[in-house]
């Protein structure tokens, strides 16, 4: 046990690592802390509550209670021109719109990530291969064609949708981790993990990846922020969920009508603000992970 | 080179008798037998060019190298930086990258010819058979992998020890390689450590599966003298336990003397000289290998200008491929020294020597013809 002890105070004087060098960050960086808590809290009970919601009460036209005023007849945050519960719906398109980005997010990272370092790992020819397509998909104007596939698939719904963002939403990931897979693939430790008999795979995942994690922590972070934005983008144009699903964008959408716009705020504007916080929130994390992650640029 | 062995009483300064007992073998290869010599041998290198692709045309950065390593023996190989020592190395371990570099030639271990293995072969065999000791131990381990994990990796991929035995096998390890707290040290990260203990902690690695032969590319260039020292007496010690065969790559002949049995010298790619340590030291010929242990600062000598070597060591893509590659950085002596074709030439048992500028190289600024 004395032992044991005598260990914890020799660690005391070596140089923070992983979890603790983000720690330090945070608690230099108040606005990043208070965003932290505030996005998990605000996802947290987002999806809590959407699971106590019955959506299907919410979406009922009550052509009566049209544009009823926050806090009459039990509305708390009025309701739109279709009568429905602003707040039910703020809740319930938050919750699309966040599992939404969350599933681009992790679809697009997988896949960015394994060829990547697939490509940063092997080089030659699959890396020429692959960074020829994908500078291809990056020249493509992305929003156009995900509006054409929308248009053009006839029945589509929350997965098609998610399918449709990832495929031009893996590129940059896989950029990023292909360039860095290429440095730290002609390491030595790589050398001596391949002289040790190790496999591809086993470097590639086991080796280079946990070596990457610090940037791609950064990269995710941000990225969900982003599929955050495009999601609601698209649905503001109209061109994202179908109507009967309400996502934050789609409520946004509803400010496209002028009287909307001018006279009854509370329509639009509660969206509005969530998806700004959403954004800056998220926004704030990843930069801190990001000073975290490059000593140079660490505050605590 | 197992065929030079054969007859190492007689002295073959003829190069087409040499010419001839190449044949001679290579036609017993072909035929699918082995000259006797190999049989004790644990590694034999036969004609091992390794060429690099640069601007689409492959320049060969060793060239035509013939080695063989016993059980139980020390063969260091010296020469300056981009002799192509660590190329030598990586071609036996097959560590090259396939897509720009063709190595020729055969490297054979326990009748497998490495060259013609592919990954997976090569893997049951690294690690396992041949470990691998680098030149910087710190880049040599994964920072972000615990001490033990690193060195249970290869006992993982081939053993069949389960978690508990790997563990006692990593701190038996440890202990082996001289780290005091075997424990406390297999549960920290690299950086935790200092050089010497992480060149031990590369050594245990390269231990681990117990492997019959040994490649320590420059094992003590990153470390302190006493270091240094220290880490060549456990190489020894571990040696002598393991019987192990340990190819030395280094620059510093001090380090040769201290621990090697057999020397090769390279230069631009080939083998200029090869001979057991003792005769190297006493008895070098070579002008390059002259040179070089002229160069060695002496403590006692009164002169204090160091001895260097004139020039340098060409580019890959500038090597002179004809005559004798050493002349360009001994001007002074006359061309017609020179073989056209040089040739290793067997001038004393298991003293080989490429060239015939030896008989009548002088070091500059000293008087007078050959040492013959």
């Amino acid at each position: 046990m004395e032992q044991h002890n005598n260990e914890i105070v020799k660690f005391d004087n070596s140089p923070p690592t992983g979890i603790q060098v983000v720690l330090r960050e945070f608690k230099k960086d108040k606005v990043a802390m208070l965003s932290f808590f505030g996005i998990t809290l605000l996802i947290v009970v987002i999806l809590v509550a959407s699971m106590f919601l019955n959506q299907e009460e919410i979406l009922k036209i009550k052509l009566l209670e049209r544009f009823t005023e926050p806090g009459v007849n039990g509305y708390r945050l009025g309701a739109d021109e279709a009568g429905r519960d602003m707040l039910g719906q703020l809740v319930i398109g938050a919750k699309n719109s966040i599992l939404i980005a969350f599933a681009i997010t992790i679809i697009t990272s997988v896949a960015g990530i394994a060829l990547g370092i697939i490509m940063g790992y092997y080089g030659g020819f699959i890396d020429n291969l692959f960074m020829r397509i994908i500078d291809f998909f990056i020249t493509l104007p992305s929003l156009m064609i995900i509006i054409v596939f929308v248009t053009i698939i006839p029945k589509y719904g929350v997965l098609e949708l998610i399918l449709i963002i990832s495929l031009f939403q893996w590129m940059s990931t896989a950029r990023l981790v292909r360039s860095k897979a290429l440095s730290e693939g002609k390491r030595d430790y790589v050398n001596a993990s391949k002289t040790m008999g190790t496999s591809n795979l086993a470097i590639m995942f086991k080796g280079i990846l946990p070596n990457l994690s610090s940037i791609l922590i950064v990269e995710v972070t941000l990225n969900f922020a982003g599929n955050v934005g495009i999601e609601t983008g698209l649905s503001f144009l109209g061109f994202g969920l179908p109507p009967s699903t309400p996502s934050l964008g789609t409520l946004v959408n509803y400010a496209t009508n002028p009287l909307v716009l001018s006279t009854k705020w509370w329509v639009w504007l509660p969206a509005s603000i969530l998806i700004l916080i959403l954004m800056l929130g998220i926004n704030y994390v990843g930069q801190a992970l990001r000073r975290a992650a490059d000593a140079k640029q660490r505050m605590g | 080179m197992c065929l030079h062995k054969a007859d190492s009483g007689r002295n073959y300064a003829d190069a087409k008798l040499i010419d001839k007992y190449n044949y001679f073998s290579d036609y017993l290869i072909k035929e699918g037998g082995d000259c006797l010599n190999t049989a004790n041998d644990l590694l034999t290198i036969r004609n091992l060019t390794t060429s690099f692709r640069i601007k689409e045309t492959y320049h060969a950065a060793v060239e035509d190298v013939s080695l063989s390593l016993k059980k139980n023996e020390v063969l260091a190989i010296v020469g300056e930086s981009g002799c192509g020592k660590s190329t030598l190395a990586t071609s036996i371990v097959g560590l090259y990258n396939t897509v720009n570099t063709k190595v020729t030639g055969e490297i054979f271990y326990n009748n497998q010819n490495l060259t013609q293995l592919n990954d997976e072969q090569f893997n049951s065999l690294r690690g396992n058979h041949i470990g691998f000791i680098f030149q910087d131990p710190l880049s040599a381990l994964n920072p972000l992998m615990r001490i033990g994990e690193q060195i249970a990796e290869g006992l993982m991929y081939h053993t069949k020890l389960s978690k508990q035995q790997r563990q006692e096998r990593v701190l038996e390890l440890l202990n082996q390689v001289g780290i005091t707290k075997p424990e406390r040290v297999a549960k920290q990260f690299p950086h935790q450590l200092s050089g010497g203990m992480r060149q031990r902690v590369v050594i245990a690695i390269a231990l681990s599966c117990k492997p019959s032969i040994l490649i320590a590319d420059e094992p003590t260039t990153a470390l302190d003298v006493t270091i240094q020292a220290q880490i060549l007496d456990l190489l020894k010690v571990l040696q002598s336990e393991t019987e192990t065969g340990i190819i030395l790559i280094t620059h510093d002949l001090g380090v040769v003397a201290e621990i090697a049995d057999r020397v090769a010298v390279m230069y631009a790619g080939e083998v200029v000289e090869e001979a057991p340590v003792q005769e190297l030291f006493t008895n070098a010929k070579h002008p390059y290998t002259r040179s070089l242990l002229n160069s060695i600062p002496q403590t006692h000598s009164e002169n204090e200008r160091l001895e260097v070597i004139q020039g340098m060591v060409p580019s890959l893509m500038n090597l002179p491929r004809e005559g004798c590659r050493f002349s360009a950085r001994i001007p002074w002596i006359d061309a017609s020294a020179h073989e056209r074709n040089p040739q290793l030439h067997e001038i004393a048992p298991g003293h080989f020597v490429r060239c015939t500028c030896w008989k009548h190289f002088h070091l500059e600024g000293e008087e007078g013809g050959g040492t013959v």
